[in-house]
């Protein structure tokens, strides 16, 4: 079988080949290797790449494949991981100089759980410093690049996780969140992004960016490949205080497309900023959702106007509270723009941080009440294609610092309150753009996203869309 | 008063770290805005509960 088609193929399918052994985990690993040898000098979606290791692990999941001792779906399944998580033996520097030689001695409880699935970590992928940024561009050892244009950047702060799953160097990748770092750059590369309820996955050994906001989440090509990925790290850890009890996930087999009389909303006052073309895409995908069967309801949800200036503001505060020591020891090894950043947090005060949280009790409440009419919350991703690296840290389009019916506020809310959030390719742009709809769930309605996701991706094709790079 | 001299209490908790001019400048830009957006959200919250949030065994009872 060549590698290209190994590498084209879904999970459910790849882990079926190597469950039967009718593909060696060592060729499925070997070949996303030889793929990102041909990619990463245009995409710089790695910080650290662990071939020998990775050929190692894969050698020993045929083995043990071969006695009968087959782990599930991921093992010997080619993955990436977040240079924020602790990888034992392996360099984590948070796209950091400041641990840009740091191996750590332990797992990050998320890296724990793929090793015991099996799953072969192929490397570290690159990120904005922390997790502080929505670029991708703000990383000590330099920007990503969108696979579908090098010119044009992955998003951020998971864009190397977003950029590997979309140029097929692995079926799925793993991140975290705090504004949107999940969704947006999924978004941008053509791929799914899934960040679930807070709580859901545990964050334990991995950098923190904003401790009410910072959620783990993760990338595939498809929703099933989704649940598949995230069966195996969701669960309770009681080392991570925000972690839930919860159910053993079955999320991929409970994933259900049947969507008929689901209420989707959609909040169409929040549209302003978003360019034509997205805008037509979304309005394409509504009506992909209401021909699946689900009802859409135009509401709105003013409280949502203050939500990206209250999610700015508590994570600007927390980072500040996060980085004191190091910024003291560390503040001109820092990315200028994170240092400065940082700064800004430092000065919030207590009270001033404390009127945020009950701001954003107002936002939690009004949106609790708005879920009492909707199950789903339907926006673009995006307002926009992913931006020219040329386009700077202005590029997005953001505005996180007013009241406004501004995109930005689609973005923020999901993990400020800690809602299920899932990114979906829904078109290509003129300038062979992807373009994505986020579904965004209540509380731990985390299946009800996925199947709704899945609805949408049993009606269309385009999360079989791959990049030209 | 200029930015530096209003906001002198915020750059004290700075630590110490001293940054160039042109960054400084970048800092106090935003932290000017800090104030606005504190009128704004103080307003936007002024009649929501203070949230509250112990950390309590689990269960709920020792």
């Amino acid at each position: 079988m060549a590698d290209g088609d190994v590498l084209a193929m879904n999970l459910t399918d790849l882990s079926w080949l190597i469950a039967s052994k009718k593909v060696s985990a060592s060729e499925v690993v070997s070949a996303a290797l030889a793929r990102l040898d041909q990619f990463e000098p245009q995409l710089n979606a790695f910080i650290t790449v662990d071939r020998d290791g990775a050929l190692a692990q894969a050698k020993r999941a045929d083995e043990e494949i071969t006695r009968g001792a087959y782990r599930g779906p991921l093992h010997g399944v080619p993955v990436s991981i977040k240079d924020l998580f602790e990888t034992a033996g392996m360099r984590t520097t948070g796209g950091s100089k400041i641990f840009a030689d740091w191996i750590p001695e332990h797992d990050s409880a998320l890296a724990e759980k793929l090793k015991a699935a099996g799953a072969i970590n192929l490397g570290k992928t690159n990120l904005d410093e922390f997790g502080h940024g929505g670029t991708s561009t703000l990383s000590h050892f330099g920007p990503v690049h969108n696979p579908w244009n090098v010119e044009r950047i992955a998003g951020g702060s998971s864009g190397g996780s977003a950029a590997a799953v979309a140029a097929g160097i692995g079926p799925l990748s793993y991140g975290t969140e705090t504004g949107s770092s999940v969704r947006r750059p999924a978004s941008y590369c053509g791929v799914v992004g899934f960040k679930p309820t807070f709580g859901i996955i545990s964050r334990t050994g991995s950098f923190r960016g904003a401790w009410s906001q910072d959620h783990a989440g993760l990338f595939a090509r498809s929703v099933k490949d989704i649940c598949l990925g995230l069966d195996v790290v969701a669960g309770f850890d009681r080392r991570d205080p925000a972690s839930v009890p919860q159910e053993t996930p079955q999320y991929a087999a409970r994933l259900d497309s049947n969507i008929k009389g689901l209420k989707i909303g959609v909040l169409r006052n929040f549209l302003e900023s978003v360019t034509p073309n997205v805008k037509t895409a979304f309005e394409a995908a509504l009506k992909v959702f209401a021909s699946a069967g689900a009802e859409l309801v135009d509401f709105d949800v003013p409280e949502l106007r203050y939500a990206a200036m209250t999610s700015n503001f508590t994570s600007s505060a927390e980072s500040g509270g996060i980085n004191r020591i190091w910024f003291r020891q560390h503040a001109h090894d820092y990315v200028p723009h994170v240092a400065r950043g940082i700064a800004v947090g430092l000065t919030i005060s207590a009270s001033e941080y404390l009127t945020a949280q009950r701001a954003r009790q107002r936002i939690r409440e009004a949106v609790r009440a708005a879920y009492d009419k909707v199950a789903i919350i339907a926006t673009p991703t995006t307002s926009r294609i992913a931006p020219l690296l040329s386009e700077g840290l202005k590029g997005n389009g953001d505005d996180a610092r007013h009241v406004s019916t501004n995109h930005s506020n689609m973005l923020r809310f999901p993990s400020m309150l800690g809602l299920p959030g899932c990114s979906l390719p829904i078109g290509i742009s003129p300038e062979n753009m992807p373009m994505g709809v986020q579904l965004v769930g209540k509380w731990f309605t985390d299946q009800t996203v996925l199947n709704a996701a899945a609805a949408y991706q049993n009606e269309t094709d385009w999360h079989t869309k791959r990049p030209k790079i | 008063m200029d930015l530096k001299e209003k906001h002198a209490h915020r750059l004290a908790m700075l630590q110490g770290v001293e940054f160039s001019p042109a960054d400084i400048d970048e800092i106090l830009a935003e932290v000017d805005d800090i104030e606005r957006v504190v009128a704004e959200l103080e307003e936007f919250c002024k009649n929501t509960p203070w949230f509250s949030q112990q950390t309590q065994p689990e269960g709920g009872k020792v």
